[in-house]
C-alpha cells in the first residue's frame, strides 16, 4: 500500500471509530432533540458489560455485542420512562425538550458514573482481544479497530436504509418534523419515541464494547467520548446517519494527515479548525436538509 | 461522589462509635488529606496512592498505634474527594489545616495537585512529603515544608542514558505528552542524552487524550532509531505499546513512562510488554521489605501496587512514622527532624536536602516474564537487561 493510502486507511478507521462513538447520541439528540449528555456514561457501561464478560466468564466480547445491545436497549426504556417521558409529554416545543432534558442527562451522567465508580473502583481495566494486526496491502492494521470500524460503517448504512426506505424509518422522521402531525396520521408517538431512545442506548453500548477491545476503560471514559460524539452530530447534520458517518471520517483524516504534516500537538487546532469551517459555509451540517 | 463521601463518612463514625469505649484513654492523631476517588486523576490515586494511607492506618492502629514521642496513639484518617480539581484541593487543605486543624497531613496524588497546595502548606506549617509530585519546578519553589521523595526528572532519565549509552545506543526517537510532565521529562531526556552523545534524530510532542499515534509511529518507524522513548501518561503509553506491536515498529530498545509500572499494563497488554522498559523502582525481589510490602497490599487490597510510585507512598508513610516517634507532633519539630535525619524505608535508605530525596538513584526497569525487572543502575539491578529488545509477540 502506498504511503498516502496508508495515510488515508488510518485517518477513515480513526474516523469510523468517532462515527461510532457519535451513532447513538444521533438518534437521541439528532432525531429526537434529546440531549442526552450521560451518552458517554452509557458507552462506559457497554464496555464494562464486555470486560465483565470477558475476564470473569471467558464470553467472547464479540459473541456478546447482542447481549449488550439488548441489556442497554432495556436500560434505554427504563431511562426514558423514567426520566423523559414526562419531559417529551409536557413540553410544547422541541427547544424546551432540549433544554429540559440536558438537566435530567446531567444529573444521569453524575448517577451512572458514581455508580460506577462505587462498583468497580476508579481502578483502570482491560484486556486484549483481536490486538493482532491484519497485514492489508503491505500495510498493517489491528483487528479490534478494523472491526470497530466495519460495524461503524455497516450500523450507518442499515441506519440510513431503515430511516429512508421503511415505513417505521418515515414514522420516526415524521415524528421529528412534528410529533403533533405525527399522531395525527396514526404514528403511536407513545411507542416509537422509547423505542428510538433505547435504540440510541443500545448502541452506545455496543461502541463501548467494540472499544473496551481498544483501549483501556475506567467510570470516567465516557466524558470525552460525549465531547466527541456532539461534534461529529453537529458536523454531520443533526439525525443524519450518512453525515455522523462521513463526519467521523472527515476528522479522523484531518488528524491523521494533520499529525504528519504538522505536529500531533495541533490535533485540536485541526479538529476544530475544520469544526468551524464547516460550520460557517454550512451552519447546519454536513448532511442537512 | 457526594454519595460516596457520605457513605465513607457513615462507616467511619460506625466503627470509631464502635471501637471508643476500648480505646478511650487518647485522642487519636487525625490526619487528613485529599485524593481523587473520582474524575481523571483517580486511576493514578487509587492505585498509587490512597490505599497505602488505608494499609498504613490499619497496620499502624492494629499494632497498638502511632508512637508519638514514646506515648501510643491510635491514628484516624479524614479523607475527601478532591474530584481531580485543583480548587478543591486547595480548598480542602484550606479546611483540614485552617478550621479542622488536624494533626497531620498527607499529600494529593499527582504533580498538578501538590503544585496547587504547596502554598497553603507553608502559610499553615504542616509538613508534606510527595510520593506523586515530579519536577524541578515544585523544588525550585523552596518551601521549606514540601519534601519529594520520586526520583526528579533528571535523575530518571540520566539513568536511561546511561542505560542506553552502556549497550551503545547511537540512535533515539523521543514523543512526549504536551503537559507540564512531558515537557520536564523531555527537556531532562535531551539534556542526558547530548551529554552522553545519543543523537536525538526525531522529537514530536502530542497533546493528552489522542486516541491514535499510528501516523507518528510510521514516520519514525521509518527513521530506524536505535531508541524509542515516549515520555507518555498511562492511556498514552497503552496506545504506543499497542500500536507499535501494530505496526512492527521494534527498536532495540522501547521505553515508556508513566503507566509501564502498573500491573494493568502487563495485565491487559500480556505477552506484548516483554522487553518494554520504564519508570520504575523496585519490584518484590529487591528485598525482603520490598516482598514484605508487596504481599501486604495484594493481601489488604486484593492487587498490587504499581511498581514504581507506589513504594514512595509507602516510604513516605514510613518517614513521617519515624519522624513523628522522634519530635512528635510539633510540626516545626516535625519538619526539622525530616528534613534532618536519615529514614530506613522499602525504597531503602532516604535523606533529603532542599526538599529532594537525595538517597534514591534513577532506575530502568524493563518487562520480563512477568516481572518489572530492575535493569539499571548494576547495583540495584534485579535481573540482566534484555537488549536488544525481543520482537512483539
Amino acid at each position: 500500500m502506498s504511503f498516502w493510502a496508508e495515510l488515508a486507511a488510518s485517518g477513515l478507521i480513526t474516523g469510523g471509530i468517532y462515527a461510532l462513538v457519535a451513532m447513538g447520541l444521533n438518534l437521541q439528540y439528532g432525531l429526537m432533540r434529546i440531549m442526552n449528555i450521560s451518552h458517554g456514561e452509557f458507552l462506559m457501561l457497554g464496555a464494562y458489560l464486555t470486560w465483565l464478560a470477558y475476564t470473569v466468564f471467558g464470553i467472547n466480547p464479540v459473541a456478546f455485542l447482542p447481549a449488550v445491545a439488548l441489556t442497554l436497549f432495556i436500560a434505554g426504556l427504563l431511562v426514558y420512562r423514567l426520566c423523559f417521558s414526562r419531559i417529551a409529554r409536557t413540553s410544547p416545543s422541541v427547544e424546551v425538550i432540549e433544554a429540559r432534558s440536558l438537566l435530567v442527562g446531567f444529573g444521569l451522567m453524575y448517577l451512572v458514573q458514581n455508580a460506577a465508580y462505587l462498583a468497580w473502583g476508579a481502578d483502570l481495566r482491560g484486556y486484549s482481544f483481536l490486538a493482532d494486526a491484519i497485514e492489508i496491502g503491505g500495510a498493517r492494521f489491528a483487528a479490534n479497530r478494523l472491526l470497530a470500524f466495519g460495524f461503524a460503517v455497516a450500523a450507518s448504512l442499515a441506519l440510513l436504509a431503515l430511516l429512508r426506505w421503511t415505513m417505521i424509518g418515515k414514522a420516526v422522521r415524521a415524528m421529528m418534523q412534528s410529533p403533533v402531525g405525527a399522531q395525527l396520521v396514526g404514528i403511536d408517538t407513545g411507542v416509537l419515541h422509547p423505542l428510538v431512545f433505547g435504540a440510541g442506548l443500545a448502541l452506545a453500548g455496543v461502541a463501548g464494547a467494540l472499544l473496551s477491545m481498544v483501549y483501556e476503560i475506567t467510570p470516567g471514559m465516557g466524558e470525552p467520548y460525549t465531547v466527541t460524539a456532539l461534534i461529529v452530530i453537529t458536523l454531520g447534520g443533526l439525525g443524519s446517519a450518512a453525515g455522523c458517518l462521513v463526519g467521523g471520517m472527515l476528522l479522523g483524516l484531518v488528524e491523521s494527515f494533520g499529525m504528519h504534516f504538522t505536529s500531533p500537538s495541533l490535533k485540536m487546532l485541526l479538529s476544530y479548525g475544520v469544526f468551524i469551517g464547516v460550520l460557517l459555509a454550512r451552519p447546519r451540517g454536513l448532511f442537512a436538509r | 461522589m457526594i454519595c460516596r463521601t457520605a457513605i465513607r463518612l457513615a462507616a467511619a463514625t460506625l466503627l470509631a462509635a464502635a471501637l471508643a469505649p476500648a480505646f478511650a484513654q487518647d485522642a487519636p492523631v487525625k490526619i487528613g488529606y485529599a485524593i481523587a476517588r473520582t474524575g481523571p486523576w483517580s486511576a493514578g490515586a487509587q492505585l498509587t496512592q490512597e490505599p497505602n494511607y488505608v494499609m498504613w492506618a490499619e497496620g499502624v492502629n492494629a499494632a497498638g498505634g502511632l508512637n508519638v514521642k514514646g506515648k501510643k496513639r491510635k491514628v484516624e484518617l479524614v479523607g475527601f474527594d478532591d474530584r481531580s480539581e485543583a480548587e478543591t484541593v486547595v480548598r480542602t487543605y484550606e479546611k483540614l489545616m485552617g478550621s479542622d486543624k488536624v494533626d497531620l497531613i498527607l499529600p494529593p496524588w499527582g504533580t498538578g495537585a501538590n503544585f496547587a497546595v504547596m502554598p497553603v502548606i507553608q502559610k499553615y506549617g504542616y509538613p508534606m512529603i510527595a510520593p506523586t509530585a515530579t519536577g524541578r519546578k515544585l523544588l525550585g519553589m523552596k518551601n521549606p515544608y514540601f519534601f519529594a521523595i520520586l526520583q526528579q526528572p533528571d535523575l530518571m532519565m540520566n539513568a536511561l542514558a546511561e542505560f542506553l549509552k552502556a549497550r551503545n545506543v547511537k540512535t533515539a526517537a523521543v514523543i512526549h505528552v504536551d503537559e507540564l510532565f512531558g515537557l520536564e521529562q523531555a527537556s531532562a531526556l535531551e539534556a542526558a542524552f547530548k551529554e552522553k552523545g545519543i543523537q536525538v534524530i526525531e522529537k514530536k510532542s502530542y497533546p493528552l487524550g489522542v486516541k491514535d499515534l499510528k501516523s507518528v509511529l510510521n514516520d519514525i518507524k521509518a527513521k530506524n532509531p536505535d531508541a524509542f522513548v515516549a515520555l507518555s501518561y498511562p492511556p498514552d503509553t497503552f496506545l504506543v505499546t499497542a500500536q507499535a506491536r501494530e505496526i512492527a515498529f521494534n527498536p532495540k530498545a522501547f521505553y515508556a513512562s508513566v503507566g509501564t509500572a502498573f500491573p494493568i499494563y502487563r495485565d491487559k497488554l500480556g505477552p506484548t510488554v516483554e522487553g518494554v522498559m520504564g519508570l520504575g523502582t523496585l519490584n518484590p525481589k529487591t528485598s525482603a521489605a520490598a516482598k514484605a510490602y508487596f504481599d501486604a497490599h495484594v493481601a489488604r487490597h486484593k492487587k498490587e501496587p504499581d511498581r514504581w510510585a507506589s513504594a514512595h507512598a509507602w516510604a513516605a508513610l514510613q518517614v513521617m512514622e519515624q519522624a513523628v516517634a522522634k519530635a512528635g507532633l510539633d510540626r516545626k519539630a516535625l519538619r526539622d527532624a525530616i528534613a534532618s535525619n536519615e529514614f530506613d524505608t522499602v525504597i531503602g535508605k532516604v535523606r533529603f536536602r532542599n526538599g529532594e530525596n537525595v538517597s534514591t538513584p534513577g532506575v530502568v526497569s524493563q518487562w520480563q516474564s512477568g516481572e518489572f525487572e530492575v535493569v539499571w543502575p548494576p547495583d540495584r539491578a534485579t535481573a540482566p537487561a534484555m537488549h536488544p529488545k525481543p520482537s512483539w509477540r
